[in-house]
């Protein structure tokens, strides 16, 4: 989450999960919390009935906008306008924290001009939002006592995803919104364990808890740490978007996928297949033949969540045990063992471990946000990281009483149009997400039978009016294309989405949603702009 | 504390006697509590009270696996109603348990709004006065709100659900093999909020057989008082056929006799 | 009498939810909410009620697969591990450490996380190691 760390040093949710609740003011955006955090849109109602206030700011009409004291619904893909004129009306009326500001941040002046250039007519006139509604939203969220903003795939996944990010920062500064219990800045993670992936150096710039692949120090400790003779790379590598567009060129040549489907989850699938297909070698470590695994030379028969030990860190950095239940079916293994394995095969020293127990040690000598967590320890405790030594607790809510970094700085950002517009062609905007239903490329979730019987079938939520307009009745197949794609896919007819705007789940192989998403990157973050790319929509047949 | 450990002293004499499989209770390790199902006496020492868990279900399962064998159970007021409700409809054999019987204190059972915080054979604890219906939350409403403020609050409370099924799967009454929840021509599929049907429904099937466990409402999510709609139901029935729940495994529901076998007085 | 319950966190989403998970006479069950966890308290989504569920599916893979001219054919470890590590050394000497990606998953522990981008950086020296949590 690049935005955040640029800002505060750190890109991890600010608060814990169960701070949230006492939250006096909850502004939610670009989150469809109830479906996809279920158990944090839980702590959301549940603040609402203690008569907490919500902001809602979403385009479509989600469950939580029902309970929502303010529910604005902007155009898709203008999230920097209407933070910006939050931020300058909040100026303007002196809601500001200036003591906060001065102790502990940086760079205020330059973000008071450029927030100046977003009153609320030029405001109302990009996202719609009505001017008057801007103000009460700035009223609530800045004259709280503390206020937590909680946003997901809705604000990173656009071109200007981590300008989203940094404004969302900018705006909880503004207001001493971070660094206080139930006050702070939450991105939700979506999967079980992304927060751990990403901690644990599975990304291409990192090493384990954010160390840079750049710095030679760092290099040196691991190097030192794991026995290597010659040195780690330095030049950080290539994204997974980067990597399909290297495969497709021809300079990836062999790939290593373990339990991942990029066919389903990563924007334009019929590319991201083109480019898998053109490796010479593609193994892939899964517990079904998934549509990735489906192209692989070699599938490896890895564990269930069951079936292996270990931990996972969920997305408000707690770190927590998984264990093993039951054995993995027939000869399938571990997953943990299984790379183990293909290391020694290779010639990896320090491979041997005789549990994940051991492997967690290592990785936590190495890592100083995991540095006081072993085993025994989360045995007994709840360990939230950062947590450094033995006697570290761990820590519930991040910059207390300063920034990771030091101290917040402020980074003005401007608002830009999405990377694609509608136009005449493709005169509708598509959003993607997931459904309380499914999970991810629904590989573990349309296996389900109770999952599977309550939606066992993608659609596409289309506007009553919209649909009017074109014809199509409740239930029809029709087609959506874009400029990479097209699918075929039944009309659910619902005012959940704004008129002009279509909303497809993601987790359907048989019309998958990301044969139309756009591979458009953000510059920093490199998530694609799944969240606004201009489709069409037509019927089947025009009787 | 003390009441545990006369409920592990018990739990151990049943076990030397070796008439039960085990003893199914919770367990306390590393600080979270659990079902478990204690089958030698050298583990005994984590078993714990608290927080309650249904275990009807689980005993359930386990007679079923294991048919020739006996089970013992530690069993408080609402466990043992549940049992004898799971007893009417023929999902347990009575006489294979041997229930260990705890009952609540006096905050426990104001705390559920039981009304019969204990069970028929009291192995531990001294018995306290149930909660007696007009004493609940549940009657207060009924009589200080009207039929549109009442119909508002649960208009609200259900607009809240996630359609997690917790309810129904916590629940020991609930346990049809066919849940009319799931049927697409009650209830609509893949919708959240599910339709007031969803709740409705619930609220029926349970009507003649709800213990009042609370486990439900421990269960939500999203903080539905269920069981006070539930205990509304439970009264009603007790007024129209004064029918109590889950005190006697002879005394068959009203609503499913038959006219000819039994007629209903009251209607 | 064979049941026991072991405590886990639910695998699908970031909320992170405790769950026992029961086992009787070998077979896996619904999974019990765990009432003492802090940030599930008692309760679970949909997903994690129904989070045993896929475990059990006649789908799962039980053996590594090799791709032949006629689709996929059953194999032993060893010949599945050789055939990886043959493919992806010889990739690796002959193009590079960065003609090789690895991607890493949010559905898998911190260990095999750590494993894996521990294989790519020291065993094949790349830093082409990434995972979906930006999509
Ligand atoms: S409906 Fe609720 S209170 Fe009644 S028996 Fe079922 S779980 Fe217990
Ligand atoms: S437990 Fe609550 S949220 Fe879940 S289905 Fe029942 S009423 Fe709805
Ligand atoms: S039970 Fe639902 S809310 Fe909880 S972790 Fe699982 S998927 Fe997320």
């Amino acid at each position: 989450m690049a935005g955040l760390a640029t800002a505060f040093g750190s890109g991890a949710m600010t608060n814990s999960i169960p701070e949230i609740e006492d939250a006096e003011c909850i502004l939610v955006t670009g989150s469809n919390t109830t479906e996809n955090h279920p158990m944090i849109g839980s702590r959301i109602l549940r603040a609402k009935e203690k008569g907490k206030k919500l902001i809602v700011v979403e385009p479509r009409r989600i469950h939580l906008a029902q309970f929502a004291d303010i529910h604005a619904r902007p155009r898709l893909g203008t999230d920097l306008a209407w933070i910006n004129g939050l931020i300058n009306i909040i100026f303007a009326e002196g809601w500001e924290d200036a003591e906060y500001i001065a102790a502990r941040t940086e760079g205020v002046e330059r973000l008071r001009e450029k927030v100046a250039e977003y009153p609320p007519e030029r405001v109302e006139a990009i996202t719609g939002i009505d001017r008057e509604m801007l103000h009460e939203m700035a009223r609530l969220y800045a004259t709280a006592d503390r206020a937590a903003i909680v946003y997901a795939m809705g604000i990173t996944q656009h071109t200007g995803g981590t300008d989203n990010v940094l404004a969302l920062a900018n705006l909880a500064m503004v207001t001493g919104n971070v660094g206080k219990r139930s006050a702070g800045v939450n991105p939700l993670r979506g999967q079980n364990n992304v927060q751990g992936a990403c901690d644990m150096g599975g990304l291409p710039n990192v090493l384990t808890g954010y160390q840079s692949v750049t710095d030679p120090a760092v290099r040196k400790k691991f190097e030192q740490a794991w026995g290597l003779r010659s040195g780690l790379p330095a030049k950080p590598g290539l994204t997974v978007v980067e990597m399909a567009n290297a495969a497709a060129e021809g300079a990836i040549k062999g790939m290593y996928v373990m339990a991942e489907n990029p066919i389903l989850s990563d924007p334009d699938a019929n590319h991201t297949r083109e480019a898998l297909e053109n490796l010479e070698f593609l193994v892939v470590q899964d517990i079904f033949l998934t549509e990735t695994a489906q192209l692989a030379d070699v599938v490896l028969p890895g564990s269930s969540f069951v079936e292996r030990d270990g931990t996972v860190t969920s997305t408000d950095r707690s770190v927590q045990r998984m264990r093993k239940v039951i054995d993995p079916p027939g000869e399938a293994r571990a997953d943990w063992e299984i790379i183990c394995e293909i290391a020694r095969r290779c010639g990896g020293q320090g491979f041997r471990y005789a549990s994940p127990g051991d492997v967690f040690a290592e990785m936590a000598r190495l890592t100083p946000i995991y540095g006081g967590m072993s085993y025994e320890r989360l045995e007994n405790e709840w360990l939230r990281w950062p947590c450094r030594s033995a006697d570290d607790p761990g820590t519930e809510f991040m910059h207390k009483d300063r920034f990771s970094r030091g101290k917040g700085v402020f980074t003005p950002v401007d608002y830009r149009e999405p990377a694609e517009e509608p136009d005449e062609a493709y005169p509708f905007m598509l959003t993607t997400g997931r459904i309380m239903f499914h999970y991810h490329t629904g590989a573990q979730t349309r296996r389900s039978p109770s999952l599977e019987r309550e939606v066992s079938e993608n659609y596409v939520e289309l506007n009553p009016q919209d649909a009017h307009g074109l014809g199509v009745h409740p239930g029809e197949l029709i087609a959506v294309a874009s400029r990479r794609g097209s699918i075929q896919v039944k009309a659910a007819l619902t005012p959940t989405v704004p008129k002009g705007v279509v909303f497809i789940p993601f987790h359907f192989a048989e019309s998958a949603a990301n044969a139309l998403t756009n591979r458009a990157l953000d510059p920093v973050s490199k998530i694609p702009e799944f969240k606004v790319c201009a489709v069409s929509v037509a019927r089947l047949v025009t009787l | 504390m003390k009441v545990s450990k006369e409920v592990r002293d018990i739990a151990e004499e049943i076990l030397r006697q070796g008439q039960v499989g085990g003893v199914l209770g919770l367990s306390s390790e590393h600080g979270h509590v659990g079902p478990h199902l204690f089958s030698s006496t050298d583990d005994l020492g984590t078993l714990v009270l608290e927080p309650r868990y249904m275990l009807a279900k689980v005993c359930r399962m386990i007679l079923a696996d294991f048919p020739g064998e006996r089970l013992g159970v530690v069993a408080r007021g609402c466990d043992e109603r549940a049992l004898i409700e799971m007893a009417k409809l023929g999902q347990v054999d009575l006489s294979r348990l041997d229930l260990i019987g705890v009952a609540c204190s006096e905050a426990q059972a104001r705390e559920c709004a039981c009304p019969h915080p204990y069970p028929r054979r009291i192995d531990v604890g001294e018995p306290v006065q149930g909660v007696a219906f007009a004493d609940t939350e549940c009657a207060q409403q009924a009589s200080e709100q009207d039929l549109v403020a009442r119909q508002a609050f649960w208009t609200h409370a259900f607009s809240r659900c996630i359609k997690c099924y917790g309810c129904r799967n916590v629940c020991p009454v609930c346990i049809c093999a066919e849940c009319s929840l799931e049927d697409a021509s009650w209830v609509a599929r893949g919708k959240i909020s599910p339709e007031i049907s969803f709740h409705l429904i619930r609220a029926f099937h349970v009507a003649d057989k709800c213990v009042g466990c609370g486990a439900c409402d421990a269960a939500c999510p999203v903080d539905i008082p269920l069981t006070r709609l539930y205990a509304q139901m439970r009264e009603k029935m007790k007024e129209m056929f004064g029918y109590e729940i889950g005190l006697d495994v002879t005394n068959k529901s009203p609503l499913t006799t038959t006219l000819e076998e039994a007629p209903l007085h009251g209607l | 009498m064979d049941y026991r319950t072991v405590l886990t966190t639910c695998p699908y989403c970031g909320s992170g939810c405790g769950m026992y998970l029961p086992v009787l006479n070998g077979k896996l069950g619904e999974p019990i909410p765990a009432k003492t966890h802090p940030l599930s308290q008692g309760r679970l989504c949909i997903k994690g009620w129904s989070a045993h569920e896929h475990v059990a599916s006649h789908d799962r893979l039980t053996k590594p697969l090799v791709k032949t001219g006629s689709g996929f054919k059953e194999t032993t470890w060893d010949e599945a591990l050789d055939l990886v590590v043959t493919r992806l050394l010889e990739l690796r000497d002959r193009h590079g450490p960065d003609s090789l990606a690895f991607l890493v998953s949010a559905k898998c522990t911190n260990e095999e996380n750590y494993l894996q981008q521990k294989l790519a950086r020291a065993v094949f020296g790349t830093n082409n190691v990434d995972h979906c949590a930006r999509l």
